[in-house]
Parts: C-alpha cells; sequence; structure tokens
C-alpha cells in the first residue's frame, strides 16, 4: 500500500514538472493605471500643490527638471548605485534635520565632488538657527559623504509662496 | 438595560454636582466637571506664525553699472534676491509662468551667471601672461605632421563623483603614418602584414589602440614598446623568407613572373629601356591585382598597343 502510495506521489511528480505550457487568454483589456506623483482632486478644490506636485512625472525634462543633477546615470556613467542611495540618504537627512521647514523638494545637484543642495525653506527659524543648521548639514555630510557639501537655499516668508494651484 | 443606565447616569451627575459644591467652599484645588453633556467649548486660538524681521531682497538696490563678476563670482544655484533680473521658468495651462521668487525651477537648472562675457574676458587677459605664442614652424598642418609624425589620443573623464578614476581612462591610441618609417620594401610588406588590419590603405595610417594595462602612461609604454618590436621585426630577414616562390606570392609582382621575361625576350633589352614598358608592368600588375573589369582590361589593351606601335582604333 505504501509502495503504491508513493508511486502515485511520484506520478503526480511528473505530470507537474511534465504539464504541457498553459496560455491564459485575457479577455478583457489591459488597466494600464498611472498613479504615483499625482493628486486627486479634493471635495473643497482647496488642496495646496507645489509646482513640482502639480506636474505628474511624464512632465520630467518637459515641464519640470529632475531633482537629482549627477552623471552617474548618463550612458557609461560610473557608481550609479552608490550615487542614488547617498542622494536618498541626504534627503532623508535634510528632511529629519529641518523638520517641517523644507517647503520645496530637496535638489541634490552634483559637480565633480561637490554636492550642492538646494531647496526652499520657510521662515520659521530665525538666521541664526538657519545658520547653524547649514553648517552641521554641510559639515556632517561632508564627513560621511566625503565630498563638499554646499547648502544653498532661499527662504519663503510664507508656506503659500510656493503654492502653484489649489486641487 | 436603557432604563438602568439612565438611572446610573442621574445618579452620577448628583455626584458631581455634589463633588462642585463641597470642594467650592474650600481653598483645596477643585475637581475637574464631568462633562456628560457635551457642551462645545471655545476653539483653541491658532498659533500664529512667527514673523522674522529680513533684509529686502539686494537686487532692489544694485546699481546698474556694477561690476557683475563680483557679486555672482563662482558657480552657484539661482537666488532671486540676488540676480536683478525678471526671469519666469515654469509653464501654467491658464497663468503666467511663475516668477522667480520661490521656483524651485530655477534653482534646479545649472546656470552660467558667473560666465558672463566680460567675466570671461577678464579671466582670459589674466591667464593671458602664462601663454606662450604658437610655434610658428608649426604653422601648417603638414609641418605638424612633419615634425610630430606620431599621434597618441587618450580621453579624461570629468564627472560628478568623489572619485576622479575612470577605467575609460585608460586607453591609448597611438597613429603614425607607415610612410613616415624608415622601412625599404621588403620591412614595409613585413609591417604590414605584421601589423595586419591596423594598417588603413586608404589613409597610410598604422593605429594601435592598447587598453591592457590599468593607466594610461602603462599603456602608452605598451604602445611605444609595441611599435619598436614590429618595426625592428620587420627589418629581420629570416633565412627562411628567400624560400618563398612565386606559388607562395600574395600579390602579383610583374619583375618575378613570365610576363617580364618574355617581354625581355621580345625585345631583347631589360624591361625599364623598354618603351611604354613601364605602363605596361602597372597595367598588368593593376590587372593581376585588382582583377578584371571594364577601367583595367580597358588600360591593358591600350598600353599593349602602344607597346607594340599598333593604332588605337582596329
Amino acid at each position: 500500500m505504501a509502495k503504491l502510495i508513493r508511486n502515485n506521489a511520484l506520478f503526480a511528480k511528473i505530470i507537474k514538472e511534465h504539464a504541457p505550457p498553459q496560455c491564459f487568454i485575457h479577455t478583457t483589456t489591459n488597466l494600464n493605471k498611472c498613479q504615483a506623483g499625482r493628486y486627486r482632486i479634493s471635495l473643497r478644490k482647496d488642496f495646496p500643490l507645489t509646482y513640482e506636485m502639480a506636474n505628474p512625472p511624464h512632465q520630467i525634462a518637459h515641464r519640470k527638471a529632475w531633482n537629482s543633477w549627477n552623471t552617474s546615470n548618463v550612458d557609461g556613467g560610473v557608481r550609479p548605485a552608490e550615487t542614488a542611495v547617498e542622494d536618498l540618504f541626504i534627503r532623508k537627512f535634510i528632511t529629519g534635520t529641518w523638520h517641517n521647514l523644507f517647503v520645496s523638494e530637496v535638489i541634490i545637484k552634483r559637480q565633480h565632488n561637490i554636492i550642492r543642495i538646494a531647496g526652499i525653506v520657510h521662515q520659521q527659524a530665525n538666521a541664526r538657527q538657519m545658520y547653524f543648521l547649514i553648517g552641521y548639514c554641510e559639515e556632517l555630510l561632508s564627513y560621511w559623504l566625503q565630498c563638499l557639501v554646499k547648502m544653498e537655499l532661499q527662504t519663503v516668508q510664507d508656506k503659500r509662496d510656493v503654492v502653484f494651484k489649489y486641487i | 438595560m436603557a432604563l438602568n443606565l439612565m438611572k446610573n447616569s442621574i445618579k452620577m451627575n448628583t455626584f458631581s454636582k455634589l463633588q462642585v459644591r463641597s470642594s467650592s467652599g474650600s481653598s483645596e484645588p477643585q475637581f475637574r466637571v464631568l462633562n456628560l453633556k457635551v457642551t462645545k467649548s471655545k476653539p483653541a486660538p491658532r498659533r500664529q506664525p512667527k514673523k522674522f524681521d529680513t533684509a529686502p531682497p539686494r537686487a532692489h538696490q544694485m546699481p546698474t553699472d556694477q561690476n557683475w563678476g563680483n557679486v555672482w563670482p563662482g558657480p552657484r544655484s539661482f537666488h532671486p534676491a540676488t540676480v536683478p533680473l525678471p526671469v519666469r521658468q515654469g509653464y501654467g495651462e491658464k497663468q503666467a509662468p511663475p516668477s522667480k521668487y520661490a521656483n524651485a525651477e530655477l534653482m534646479k537648472i545649472p546656470n552660467f551667471l558667473h560666465l558672463t562675457p566680460p567675466v570671461i574676458k577678464r579671466q582670459c587677459d589674466a591667464l593671458r601672461k602664462f601663454c606662450t605664442p604658437w610655434p610658428k614652424e608649426l604653422s601648417t598642418d603638414e609641418n605638424c605632421e612633419k615634425h610630430f609624425p606620431l599621434e597618441t589620443t587618450t580621453s579624461s573623464y570629468c564627472y560628478s563623483s568623489p572619485s576622479i578614476r575612470n577605467s575609460l581612462a585608460r586607453i591609448v591610441t597611438l597613429r603614425i603614418k607607415l610612410s613616415h618609417l624608415p622601412l625599404d620594401q621588403h620591412a614595409k610588406d613585413k609591417f604590414r602584414r605584421l601589423v595586419g588590419d591596423r594598417y588603413d590603405e586608404n589613409t597610410d595610417y598604422v593605429t594601435i589602440v592598447a587598453d591592457r594595462c590599468p593607466t594610461s602612461k602603462q599603456n602608452f609604454d605598451y604602445c611605444m614598446y609595441l611599435l619598436t618590436a614590429v618595426f625592428h621585426e620587420s627589418w629581420n630577414v629570416e633565412p627562411w623568407e628567400s624560400k618563398k616562390t612565386l606559388e607562395d606570392m600574395e600579390y602579383y609582382d610583374w619583375t618575378k613572373n613570365q610576363s617580364c621575361k618574355s617581354l625581355e625576350s621580345m625585345f631583347e633589352v631589360p624591361f625599364d629601356k623598354i618603351e611604354h614598358g613601364k605602363e605596361f608592368s602597372e597595367a598588368v600588375s593593376n590587372l593581376m591585382n585588382n582583377g578584371e573589369n571594364l577601367q583595367t582590361l580597358k588600360t591593358y589593351g591600350d598600353t599593349v598597343r602602344k607597346l607594340l606601335g599598333l593604332s588605337k582604333e582596329i
């Protein structure tokens, strides 16, 4: 009996392995849904969007530019993975350090061994605190990344200054 | 069940009232009132955002005849308060493009505000004293090629990265015209065979590319070594080279073939003394080396008629 069961299991395994390729036919159309980087219209149409948010990702290089500028991703570029991870780290560090102060995306531009971090900051901290944060970020990031780091910021008095439209 | 709950709530209400009454007379801290009927309290006033005094934009106070190179000395992200230009960037379907204030798009794109024409002129003037004039002897390309026949090509790469190394910078290309090398017919033939398809017949250039070593210096040395080795090897005559017969020839050499001997026996003088002999030899070599086509056949026929003193038209 046990032998029979074993044989049956073996037979099932063989069938499974050598099953003919199945062809699945879809009778419905593809749902090419694209949701990343797009915002829903709110009920009261009062949801503020910056220029960056107002333009979906397919508008990059048409209506808006990239947030990371480097030569790693061009054809034949070196260390693309490292650059991407470093950029992610810089963004996390900046948004955490400048808590609730950045009102735009963090723009990272690389020239040779210089990393320029640009962005628009809300004038919620006084000048002294801002200067401290700039120096702190530049010092720590340049120590970690072994590059010259420069922060080139612009400040706005009101958060609504960066709002492009309300949806 | 519902009744029971009602009773409980009434009890608790009376209890809370008692508590309030009992504590109102004394100086002890009051208990909080249990507010079972939810009554709306006043909403907490919104915290007003702090306003910090900031100086007005510098661009408003700039004189029109200022030295822009001092205002914007080096590469930098765009800053609206420093640039006194009414630039706009962006696209709006039903509105004007966003102005320069709080415009992140302007901060993204690289600008050349530090490289205005007067600044470039000033920098060139400063650098001019370190430059020497171009030598007069090398005024034309032919002169350059005559005095410096060897060309080396390397590429330097600049890119955004903490490292300045690029593996593509190691490749060295060395180029020289074969006619610049002092080679006789045998050596030239052997040189061409040794370099193979590195020789371009149309331009007469020999191109050697080296990329096997990690640095360009090493690759350049290797290129020079290869050129030297091939040059000296092509001058070497090995003993087996004399055993080359007519069947081993890779191309048609007229002087070694039957055609030359027949001509000499016919005219009974050496071939270089025969009138139109050189033309005939060229035509035959051309026909044999390049194959039969209308052009080579026609030239061959014409030269034969010339050689034998026949009329052009039959």
